[in-house]
């Protein structure tokens, strides 16, 4: 079972760049491009898991002491927050190219910016 | 000392504070952001300080923590200075955009500093995870900065980057998670130690690491995203891509190899070099600039690919090899780009424009000949040893793929040289410049001499390379704006200055070197003096004839490999843009270029194989080589019969020599080929060591007689009278190989004698035929005649040049001949011989037609008023001409001390001497006897013809009324036009150009393919991703599982 989430992570990605490379639509593809970030990060997520263990806060029902021994790897969730961010950085210019592409030619259509070539 | 870690936090400070303080004015935004460049420059340059004079580093833990539990970050030698190159690059490139981000406000130069940042930190961390995060800082930060200038184009080529970019970083990303995963670190260093390769699972994790980083630095051909954002971009935004992200991209690599090790350095340098060469042959198909200098960034990235994929090979040569060409990239490129966004043309032919402005094209030729790793430029040295280096790993295969893909490079860089110096161009776009654009580019290529300089004491034998002649050729450059009399004459002083320092002593201990040292110099100082017929100040001639005869001094100075080819290539450079300066020289200029790139490249080759397994870099121990015999001294072969400009290879000739100016084609031809005559026996002595490369000599013996019969064919059916000459030097050249390729006493003696006359005659030829050139303005025979009259010194030199020539008694060229004769019967090379024999009388034809056409017969209507030949033209011909009457009349005064040096070679078969008669097996002979009764013969002769034609009546010129004609205006019946129109029915199948369709149909070849292969570059986006992914795939499948 705790492949589960890696599997769909995975999955998400290979989805994701299935839609980048085979979508026509800008927008589209720049959706793609979420789902292939949004499957690595649950891959980062998932790959920090260990089996019975805990999310990884000090609470009550987790002390300093056995912390080691309780908890799943933190530093992966750590990670992901930066590397989400990071993602929506990218994703927000992105969309905004979209925007001014579909500005100056009024289609978002891939295949109509081909003026740079050879 | 300033922490590494206030990078960041001015960085990061400073970006803040722009956007706070954008009330005071987009002034004071723009200082600061420079000022903040500046600092993160000068903490940078102080640690490289630092770490030259105590050898001092740094290393920051975050937070406090060693890693793993931090990140830290590190500042040592390597992070010192290439941080220093991002900020310099940064600050110069912020000077030059200064207008734009101005007009762009706080915005962009926000990103800017983010950028300059982004890369700092790139350079100095030691944490994986980190590195991804600025890797995208400093991604996203450069998809701003496409845009500085928004137009269609840059919009477009911004997106590509970015969808492309991004797949690659999650890329790295998953494989960044996925080490962690297997080695429980994120620090690079922890990641190099936890062997990673050997876990299943963990290579694959690796891999994508590496792989996504090598498509950072853009291989081919999965980097058509990166080609449209140096397309599109403002050029100011494209130097900072090509220098500074592409610099610290590699130094990511460097860091990222460390966790691989050498396991994948196979497919590393396989992959560089695909990328090098693909690039570069695909350059040649470019006219756009921007795009242009893309395809060569990237090239240049793939070779610096490559050099950390030759790693094994290169031993603790490494850094100096991938630095050397690293900085010359950097600087180069970034002056490139710089120069295209001051000339702002779409196409390269827009870049004739910087003949209005000589000094940018001092720089713009700078950065050419640096990218193409001529000396004095760091990557030249670095060329050397990565070549040296290669063949001593016996990576012959590579180090050709090296050699081929910086053939292509010189094919468009030296076409785009070309344009700019001498491309018809009649509306030359103007442009503007401002200071703060001008001065970065200066900055730069003054950094490239400076930078030569230094590197050049790193390479192996380079400390014997001296450079006080290049500091004249730079002092001659800074006062070209003087008169023609001050700078000749400086320049006759200096050469004289060092033939008195130079000849004496090699006299004495190296004949071999004092006699090209003599053609060389006196040739030098002597065709100079005719420079003084010129007016005016004569633009860059001084700088680029004494950059010449520099290189042709090094030649003779050189002791080891490494110098004589600086030598080589400084002569090469020199003579280019002698030859390029005549009016219809760009086509012939390029071919010159590139016939000598290619012949360069295969001496380079063939040093390096001889190199290979000797401890010497000396010259001598080319006759200590024992494998690859036949490979060595064949491309050392090839290389040099590219200048002396063979059967084959010939073709840069007749148009360099005929086109070039009155006083620079005795240089070239006189003089220049001489060198070539040199190399050749530098390489026969070597392989006088090597019985088995007799096999060599011989075909070397044939090709000499082709090549002469082939001269002399193509100089007899010539019009143009300076491509007659060019013809026969091609010939005469043929003769000396000819006669060096007998490998005998006689042979080499002959050769001698060949080489000492053809310079002396040939430069009696060019220098009177280009002076009646400058007086009567037209380079065809057919419209001169007649001009004994108007010339009749010059009419005296031509004839005794053609004596000479034509190898008849009693001039010195009848030594050669007789001497050719013994040793070819000696030798018993009977049909060669013959061969060489049959164009000798050849010869004859077109020096009649030579003296015949120009100077007899009837006088043009035009030519009535023209002037004798410039008397600064008359003196070095004169001299030359005494200069021939001596070794006429006193042939023993030359052969003599020639023989006694042969005899160090050839112990056997020699001349005898008694006074001035030679005695050989075969027959003797008497110089002086033949002069004085060749003299006596004809004053009797002619003393005969004055008493018998004393009643002769003279008539006028158009007096034709015996023919019983009555013209009615003036008609000339010289008839010079196509004189042989006979011997060209009968011969002229021979001179079919089928060697120049050949070199045709390869340049077309080479453009076809390119012209093929940029198809898929199609320009959509997705089609560059979906390059990105399948390259990945390919390169897992096939290389890596």
């Amino acid at each position: 079972m705790e492949y589960i989430s890696i599997i769909v992570g995975l999955l998400l990605i290979i989805f994701g760049l299935w839609g980048v490379l085979t979508q026509k639509n800008i927008l589209k593809i720049i959706i793609g491009f979420s789902l292939f970030d949004t499957g690595l990060h649950v891959v980062m997520v998932s790959i920090s898991y260990v089996k019975g263990r805990t999310a990884p806060i000090l609470d009550d029902t987790v002390s300093i002491a056995d912390a080691a021994k309780k908890i799943v790897d933190p530093i992966p969730q750590a990670l992901v927050l930066t590397a989400i961010v990071i993602g929506l950085g990218v994703t927000a210019l992105m969309l905004a190219y979209a925007m001014k592409m579909y500005k100056q030619k009024g289609t978002l259509d891939i295949s109509g910016y081909k003026e740079l070539n050879g | 000392m300033v922490s590494p870690i206030h990078i960041i936090t001015i960085g990061l400070g400073l970006a803040f504070a722009l956007g706070l303080l954008q009330g005071f004015g987009k002034n004071f935004s723009g200082i600061l952001m420079l000022l903040g460049v500046a600092a993160m420059g000068f903490i940078s340059f102080q640690w490289l300080v630092a770490f030259f004079t105590s050898g001092s580093t740094s290393e920051i833990f975050t937070a406090g923590f060693k890693p793993p539990y931090s990140i830290n970050l590190m500042m040592g030698k390597h992070e010192a200075v290439l941080a220093s190159m991002v900020n310099l690059v940064g600050l110069l490139g912020g000077i030059y955009l200064w207008d734009t981000l101005k007009k762009q406000g706080f915005h962009a130069m926000l990103v800017y500093l983010v950028f300059i940042m982004g890369m700092n930190i790139m350079i100095m961390t030691r944490d994986a995870f980190n590195l991804f995060v600025f890797m995208e800082v400093v991604s996203i930060a450069t998809a701003g900065l496409v845009i500085l200038e928004q137009n269609n184009k840059s919009v477009q080529a911004g997106f590509k980057y970015m969808i492309a970019t991004s797949v690659i970083a999650g890329l790295f990303l998953m494989g960044i998670i996925f080490s962690y995963y297997f080695a429980a670190t994120l620090n690079i260093d922890g990641l190099a130690n936890a062997n990673l390769l050997a876990i299943k699972g963990g290579s694959l994790a690796i891999f994508l690491v590496l792989i996504s980083i090598i498509l950072e630095l853009k291989p081919f051909p999965a980097n058509g995203w990166a080609l449209d954002v140096y397309h599109a971009a403002t050029p100011g935004v494209s130097a900072l891509i090509s220098a500074a992200s592409a610099t610290a991209m590699y130094f990511v690599f460097y860091k990222v190899l460390g966790i691989v090790g050498d396991s994948w350095s196979q497919v590393i340098a396989a992959i560089g070099l695909l990328t090098f060469v693909g690039s570069n042959l695909l350059g040649t198909k470019q006219d756009n600039p921007n795009r242009l200098l893309g395809y060569s960034s990237i090239g240049q990235m793939g070779l610096l690919m490559a050099i950390l994929g030759f790693r094994p090979f290169l031993g603790e040569k490494l850094e100096f090899i991938a630095f050397t060409i690293l900085l010359t990239h950097y600087l180069a490129k970034a002056g490139l780009f710089w120069l295209a966004g001051i000339i702002k043309s779409e196409n390269l032919k827009g870049f004739a424009a910087l003949r209005k402005k000589p000094f940018m094209l001092f720089l713009f030729g700078t950065f050419v000949f640096a990218l193409i790793g001529f000396p004095p430029f760091p990557s030249f040295f670095g060329k050397w040893e990565l070549v040296m280096h290669l063949a001593n790993g016996h990576m012959y295969g590579w180090m050709f793929a090296v050699l081929l893909g910086s053939f292509f490079e010189g094919i468009y860089l030296f076409r785009w040289l070309g344009y700019s110096i001498k491309i018809d161009h009649l509306a030359l776009p103007d442009f503007k410049v401002d200071w703060n654009k001008i001065i970065p580019v200066g900055i730069f290529a003054i950094g490239l001499y400076v930078a030569g300089y230094f590197t050049s004491g790193f390479a192996e034998g380079g400390t014997a390379i001296n450079f006080i002649p290049l500091f004249f050729v730079a002092f001659l450059l800074m006062i070209d704006f003087l008169p023609i009399i001050i700078k000749n004459t400086i320049s006759i002083a200096a050469i004289a200055w060092y033939s008195f320092s130079i000849l004496p002593p090699l006299y004495e201990h190296d004949m071999l070197r004092f006699i090209f040292a003599g053609i060389f110099l006196i040739g030098g100082g002597l065709t100079l003096i005719a420079g003084y017929a010129y007016k005016g100040k004569r633009p860059g001639f001084y700088p680029v004839a004494l950059l010449m005869y520099v290189g042709l001094a090094q030649i003779i100075e050189a002791q080891n490999m490494l110098h004589f080819f600086f030598g080589w290539e400084i002569m090469t450079a020199g003579s280019y843009f002698l030859i390029i300066r005549g009016k219809r020289s760009m086509p012939h200029g390029l071919s010159y270029m590139l016939f000598s790139i290619g012949g360069a490249y295969a001496l380079l080759a063939g040093f390096g194989m001889a190199h290979a397994g000797q401890a010497s870099l000396s010259l001598d121990v080319l006759a200590n080589v024992s494998q690859n015999v036949s490979w060595i001294f064949g491309l050392l072969a090839v290389g040099f019969l590219t200048k002396t400009a063979s059967l084959g290879l010939h073709i840069w000739l007749p148009g360099a020599h005929g086109e070039a100016e009155s006083d620079v084609s005795p240089m070239v031809s006189a003089i220049l080929l001489k060198a070539g005559v040199f190399g050749l026996v530098i390489l026969m002595i070597a392989m006088g060591h090597h019985p088995e490369a007799a096999n060599i000599a011989y075909i070397l013996g044939w090709l000499g007689a082709l090549t002469a019969l082939a001269g002399n064919l193509g100089a007899t059916f010539q019009e143009d009278a300076k491509r007659l000459l060019a013809y026969s030097s091609i010939a005469q050249l043929g003769y000396i190989l000819f006669a060096l390729s007998i490998m005998t006493h006689l042979g080499w003696l002959t050769a001698f004698t060949y080489s000492i006359n053809h310079f002396m005659y040939k430069a009696i030829l060019f220098l009177t035929i280009g002076a009646v050139v400058l007086r009567v303005g037209t380079h065809n025979m057919y419209e001169m005649g007649g001009l004994i009259k108007r010339m009749p010194f010059a009419f005296i030199a031509v004839l005794i040049g053609i004596i000479a020539l034509s190898g008849v008694p009693p001039l010195s060229g009848f030594a050669g001949k007789w001497l050719f004769y013994n040793a070819v019967i000696d030798k018993g090379w009977y049909f060669q011989g013959a061969i060489v024999f049959f164009s000798g009388t050849i010869a004859f034809l077109y020096l009649f037609k030579l003296i015949y056409s120009v100077f007899l017969g009837q006088l043009k209507d035009n030519h009535r008023q023209v002037k004798e030949i410039s008397v600064w033209f008359i003196i070095p011909i004169y001299v030359l001409i005494i200069g021939i009457m001596i070794f006429s009349a006193k042939p023993q005064w030359v052969l003599q001390p020639l023989g006694e040096m042969i005899t160090s070679w050839y112990p056997n078969g020699g001349l005898q001497w008694d006074g001035g008669l030679a005695t050989s097996a075969l027959g003797y002979w008497n110089g002086s006897g033949i002069m004085i009764s060749i003299v006596i013969m004809f004053a009797l002769l002619l003393s005969w013809l004055l008493v018998m034609s004393r009643k002769a009546q003279k008539v006028e010129q158009f007096n034709i009324v015996y023919s019983a004609e009555r013209p009615f205006r003036p008609e000339t019946t010289h008839v010079s036009y196509n004189i042989y129109a006979g011997y060209n029915k009968a011969l002229g199948f021979l001179v079919t150009p089928v060697i120049a369709a050949f070199w045709d149909s390869m340049d077309n070849l080479v453009h076809s393919v390119a012209g093929f292969f940029r198809k898929i570059y199609s320009g959509n986006g997705q089609v560059y991703v979906a390059h990105v992914v399948l390259f990945v795939v390919v390169v897992y499948f096939f290389a890596i599982a």
